[in-house]
C-alpha cells in the first residue's frame, strides 16, 4: 500500500499518506490507538472503503479494489471481529458459501470438505465442520473464518483485532494458527492494541498515530517501551495547552465518589471490578487505559446507564446508587457521552430540540408537560451563543454541523443545568485543536465554580495535560493514580499495559 | 421558506400522481377511457354533497386509524395492529351503548368513546411493554394480536354477546343516547368526522407541544441518545403504543356510535390496515394523515359511483391504493436505512 489517504466529510483525515508493506510468509502487526486509523486503513485494503488517493499492489502489480469480491479475486481475505457466519448453516456450509464447489451444477459437499479439511489441516486448525454455525464458540467460529478466507484463495489475511473477544488461552491457540498459516506461506496482517500480542506473535509492526504513520519496525529490533512511546507520541509538541486547575480553586469536598464499585459488561461478564474513584470539587480525574480496559462500563454505571452488581455511586454526598439516569442528572451528574453521533446527538432534530433533550421537563429551558417553543428557543439561542457554536441558529438541523460544532452543542448542553459532577468520555475525540480547546474551556469554567470531572480518554498527552490527578485503569481495576506531576509516560504506560508501576 | 416547509409533500404528491397514472394505463389497456373512469371517480368523491360527505365519512376511521399507526411510527414502532385495537374498541364501545340505559347523551357518548379509547390503548399496551421489556419485536406481536382480536370478536358476537333478537352475528342496537349525530342522506356521515378532525390537532399537539410528544420523537429519532439523555426509552414507547391503541380504538367506536349503531361481525373492510398507507403516505404527521386519510377516502367512495356509469371495475381504485402504498412503504424504508 502506497501513501494511502482517506478523508471523511467534516475533514476528518483518517489516514494521512500511510505506506504499509508486508512481506510473503510473514504476521505483521499494525498497532495504534482507537481512532488511529487502523481500521480505515484495513477497509482501504480489503475494498470496502475507497481511498482519496494512494495505490495497492498485490505481488508486484498495481490493483484497483473497490468492493470486497474485488479483494477476495487477489487473495486478500477479513476476518472481523464478529462473525459473519449464517447460525442455521453448518461451519462447513458457512464456507463453501458463495464459492461452492460443484459438479455438472449439483452442489459437490465432499469436494470442499476435502479442500476444507486440507486447508485447516495446513493450518493447525480443529474445527467440527459439521456442527451448525451457532453450536460454535467465538474461538471456534474465528477459526472457521479463517478457513473461509483460506478456502477463497486469499494470500493475505487480514485479522480485526482477532483476541478482543477471546479468552488468553483462546487466544494464544489463535495465534497457533497464525503461525501455521504464516508457514505455509501466506501472509497474516493483525490489528491490535495489546503489545504483548505484537511483541511475540509478529514479524513486523507498523505503528499508526492520528491517521498517520508514526514508525515502522522490525519485531525482534524493538520493545514495547519504544512501542507505548511511537503509539501515545510522547515526543509529540504540547498542542494545546490548557492549564490545570489552580489549587486555589481545588475543594477538600468530594463532588464524586465511587466505592468498591462492580459492574457487568456486554455478555455479562465482569467489566469492572470493585472500582475506587473519588473526584474533589473543582478537580478533574482522568482515567487513562488501553481502550476496553472498562472504561465505558464503569462511566456508564456512574451515570446510571448501566446497573452495578455491588458498590456505590455518591453524588456530592448523596448516594444515587439506586437512582435513574434522569433522577441522577437532576441532582447534579452530567454526562458526556463517547459516541456523540448516537448517544450524544439526534441528528435529525434540530440544535434547540437536541439542547433541550434531558432538560424537556425543566422550566427554566422550557420544558415541562407542554413545552414552551419560545422560551425554548431563546435558551438554545443563549446556549449556541455561550458554547461559541457556529450554526445557522437554532433550528439548524444537528446533521448540518461539524464535528466539533457538534460536540460543543453536546457538552453545552450537559454544562447547561451547571451540574456539580461531569462525567466525560473521550470528548475531544476527532477534534481538532481548535475545537479541543473551547471544549476544555468550557468544561473549565466550570470546574473553577467547583464541578468535579471523571475524564475519560485515550490520548495520555491530553490527560497530562488537563488533569490534576491521573488514574489508570487496567483489566477492569483500578491499577493506580497519580498525581499529574509525578505521571511520566512510561509509568503510565506501564500501568495501562501491565497493571503495575 | 415556504417552499421548505413544502418540501416534504413534494413525494407523496409524486407518487399519488403516478399512481393515478398507472391506473389510467390499466384502464386504457382494458379498453376503457381513463379520463372518463376519472370524471367519474372525481364525481362520486366530491362532486355531490352526499359524494363529498361519503368521502368524509369513508376517511373518518382512516384518519384515526392513520394517526395511530402514525404517532407509533413517530417513536420508531410499526403498529400493525391498528385493526384489532380498533375492533375490540368498537365491541367495547357497542357493550357501553347498550349497556347502560337512561343516561343523558352528553353522558352516555363520552363513556361509550372512553370505553373504546381503554380496551385500544390497553390492547396496543401490551405489544409496547412486550417490546419495552422483553424486546419482542412489536410487528410480530401485533400482528398475533390481530388475529386474536378478530377471534375473540367474532366469538363473543357470536355468542355472549350477540343480540338474541337478531340472525345476524351482531351486538343489540346501542341506546339512542349513545348515538352520534349522523346525515341522514344514506352518506354514511356523522360527527365522528369532527372528532377524528380534533384527534388530528390533538395529536399535532402532543407531538410538537408537550415533553411525552417530545419523548416520542426523541425515541423515534435517536433512542440512544434519548436513553444517555435520562429519557426512560421502554416507558415512553409503552406510552406512545398506548395512545395509538386509544386512537384506533376511538375509530372503532365511532363507526359503532356514527354508522352501524351496533357492532356487526365483520364490520371493518381493512380500515386497520389501510391506516398504514395513509399514515406512510402522510409521513407520520397528523396533517399529512389528514389529507391522505381523505385521498383513500375519496378513492373508496368514487369507486363505487365510478363502476355504477362507466363499467370501469372498483378494483382499479385498489390499483391507485396498491401504487401509493409501495411508493410509500419505500420512501419510509429507505428513510429507515439511512
Amino acid at each position: 500500500m502506497q501513501s494511502i489517504t482517506k478523508r471523511y466529510p467534516g475533514g476528518v483525515v483518517a489516514n494521512d499518506a500511510v505506506s504499509l508493506t508486508v512481506l510473503p510468509g510473514t504476521a505483521h502487526a499494525v498497532v495504534g490507538e482507537n481512532g488511529a486509523g487502523k481500521s480505515t486503513l484495513m477497509g482501504v485494503l480489503y475494498g470496502s472503503i475507497r481511498p482519496d488517493s494512494g495505490s495497492i499492489e498485490v505481488s508486484g502489480s498495481p490493483v484497483t479494489l473497490r468492493r470486497p469480491a474485488d479483494a477476495i479475486r487477489h487473495g486478500i481475505g477479513l476476518v472481523t471481529q464478529h462473525t459473519t457466519m449464517i447460525p442455521a448453516l453448518t461451519a462447513l456450509d458457512n464456507v463453501l458459501l458463495g464459492f461452492e464447489p460443484s459438479r455438472l451444477g449439483v452442489l459437490d459437499r465432499r469436494m470442499g470438505r476435502n479442500r476444507v479439511e486440507e486447508l485447516s489441516a495446513q493450518a493447525g486448525i480443529e474445527v467440527d465442520w459439521g456442527a451448525s454455525a451457532d453450536a460454535l464458540s467465538v474461538a471456534a467460529l474465528q477459526k472457521a473464518e479463517i478457513v473461509k478466507a483460506l478456502y477463497r484463495g486469499a494470500r493475505v489475511l487480514i485479522l480485526d483485532e482477532p483476541t478482543a473477544t477471546l479468552a488468553p488461552a483462546e487466544a494464544d491457540r489463535l495465534f497457533a494458527v497464525v503461525h501455521g498459516v504464516v508457514a505455509s506461506g501466506a501472509s497474516v496482517l493483525f490489528i491490535t492494541h495489546k503489545l504483548r500480542e505484537v511483541l511475540d506473535h509478529s514479524d513486523h509492526v507498523t505503528v499508526l498515530r492520528g491517521g498517520a504513520k508514526a514508525g515502522d519496525r522490525v519485531t525482534a529490533e524493538t520493545c514495547a517501551d519504544e512501542l507505548v512511546s511511537l503509539m501515545l507520541g510522547s515526543d509529540r509538541s504540547v498542542a494545546h495547552s490548557v492549564e490545570a486547575t489552580p489549587e486555589a480553586s481545588r475543594r477538600s469536598e468530594l463532588a464524586l465518589q465511587v466505592s468498591s464499585l462492580t459492574v457487568r459488561g456486554r455478555g455479562g461478564r465482569p467489566a469492572v471490578h470493585s472500582a475506587d474513584l473519588s473526584v474533589r470539587a473543582g478537580e478533574v480525574l482522568g482515567v487513562a487505559g488501553v481502550d476496553g480496559s472498562g472504561q465505558r462500563e464503569l462511566a456508564e454505571a456512574v451515570v446510571g446507564l448501566r446497573s452495578a452488581v455491588s458498590g456505590s455511586v455518591t453524588l456530592c454526598g448523596e448516594d444515587v446508587t439506586a437512582r435513574s439516569v434522569a433522577s441522577r442528572a437532576a441532582a447534579g451528574l452530567a454526562y458526556v457521552p463517547e459516541d456523540r453521533h448516537r448517544e450524544g446527538l439526534i441528528l435529525d432534530f434540530d440544535l434547540s430540540e437536541n439542547l433541550l433533550l434531558g432538560r424537556h421537563r425543566d422550566a427554566s429551558a422550557g420544558g415541562g408537560r407542554f413545552l414552551q417553543r419560545r422560551r425554548v428557543l431563546a435558551d438554545a439561542a443563549r446556549l449556541l451563543t455561550e458554547g461559541g457554536v457556529v450554526s445557522a441558529g437554532a433550528t439548524a438541523p444537528a446533521s448540518s454541523l461539524s464535528g466539533g460544532n457538534q460536540q460543543k452543542v453536546v457538552v453545552a448542553r450537559a454544562l447547561a443545568r451547571r451540574p456539580r459532577a461531569l462525567v466525560a468520555m473521550q470528548p475531544t475525540r476527532g477534534l481538532d485543536v481548535g475545537a479541543s480547546a473551547a471544549v476544555y474551556d468550557a468544561i473549565r469554567a466550570r470546574t473553577a465554580a467547583g464541578m468535579g470531572v471523571l475524564l475519560f480518554s485515550l490520548d495520555l498527552d491530553e490527560l497530562r495535560e488537563v488533569s490534576d490527578r491521573i488514574a489508570v485503569m487496567y483489566n477492569g481495576r483500578i491499577a493506580g493514580v497519580l498525581d499529574r506531576d509525578d505521571a511520566a509516560m512510561d509509568q503510565l504506560g506501564k500501568l495501562m499495559t501491565e497493571g503495575r508501576p | 421558506m415556504i417552499l421548505r416547509r413544502l418540501a416534504p409533500a413534494v413525494q407523496p404528491l409524486l407518487s399519488v400522481a403516478g399512481a393515478f397514472v398507472v391506473a389510467g394505463v390499466v384502464v386504457w389497456a382494458c379498453g376503457g377511457s381513463p379520463l372518463e373512469a376519472l370524471s367519474a371517480l372525481l364525481q362520486g368523491s366530491c362532486g355531490s354533497s352526499t359524494g363529498l360527505l361519503r368521502t368524509l365519512s369513508k376517511a373518518t376511521p382512516l384518519l384515526l386509524s392513520g394517526l395511530a399507526v402514525a404517532v407509533a411510527l413517530r417513536a420508531g414502532l410499526f403498529n400493525i395492529g391498528a385493526e384489532g385495537q380498533l375492533i375490540l374498541g368498537a365491541l367495547a364501545a357497542a357493550w357501553a351503548g347498550h349497556a347502560f340505559t337512561g343516561l343523558p347523551a352528553w353522558v352516555h357518548i363520552p363513556i361509550c368513546l372512553a370505553a373504546g379509547v381503554v380496551v385500544g390503548a390497553v390492547w396496543a399496551a401490551i405489544p409496547g411493554a412486550l417490546r419495552a421489556w422483553r424486546g419482542s419485536h412489536e410487528v410480530i406481536v401485533t400482528i398475533m394480536l390481530n388475529y386474536l382480536a378478530i377471534q375473540l370478536a367474532h366469538f363473543l358476537v357470536n355468542g355472549a354477546m350477540k343480540d338474541p333478537v337478531s340472525m345476524a352475528p351482531a351486538t343489540s342496537m346501542v341506546e339512542p343516547s349513545a348515538r352520534l349525530w349522523a346525515a341522514a342522506d344514506g352518506s354514511n356521515f356523522s360527527a365522528g368526522f369532527g372528532l377524528a378532525l380534533l384527534a388530528a390537532v390533538g395529536v399535532a399537539v402532543l407531538l410538537r407541544h408537550t415533553a411525552l410528544g417530545f419523548e416520542i420523537r426523541a425515541v423515534g429519532l435517536g433512542a440512544d441518545a434519548a436513553r444517555v439523555a435520562g429519557v426512560n426509552v421502554g416507558r415512553t414507547m409503552i406510552s406512545a403504543m398506548a395512545i395509538s391503541g386509544g386512537l384506533a380504538g376511538l375509530a372503532g367506536a365511532i363507526e359503532v356510535l356514527g354508522v352501524h349503531r351496533r357492532y356487526l361481525d365483520a364490520f371493518s373492510p381493512g380500515y386497520g390496515f389501510d391506516s398504514i398507507a395513509v399514515a406512510l403516505l402522510g409521513g407520520g404527521n397528523p396533517v399529512g394523515v389528514t389529507l391522505s386519510s381523505l385521498l383513500f377516502g375519496g378513492l373508496s367512495a368514487g369507486a363505487t359511483h365510478m363502476e355504477a356509469w362507466t363499467h370501469v371495475p372498483r378494483q382499479i381504485a385498489g390499483i391507485v391504493q396498491g401504487v401509493v402504498i409501495f411508493s410509500a412503504g419505500a420512501r419510509y424504508l429507505k428513510g429507515r436505512r439511512r
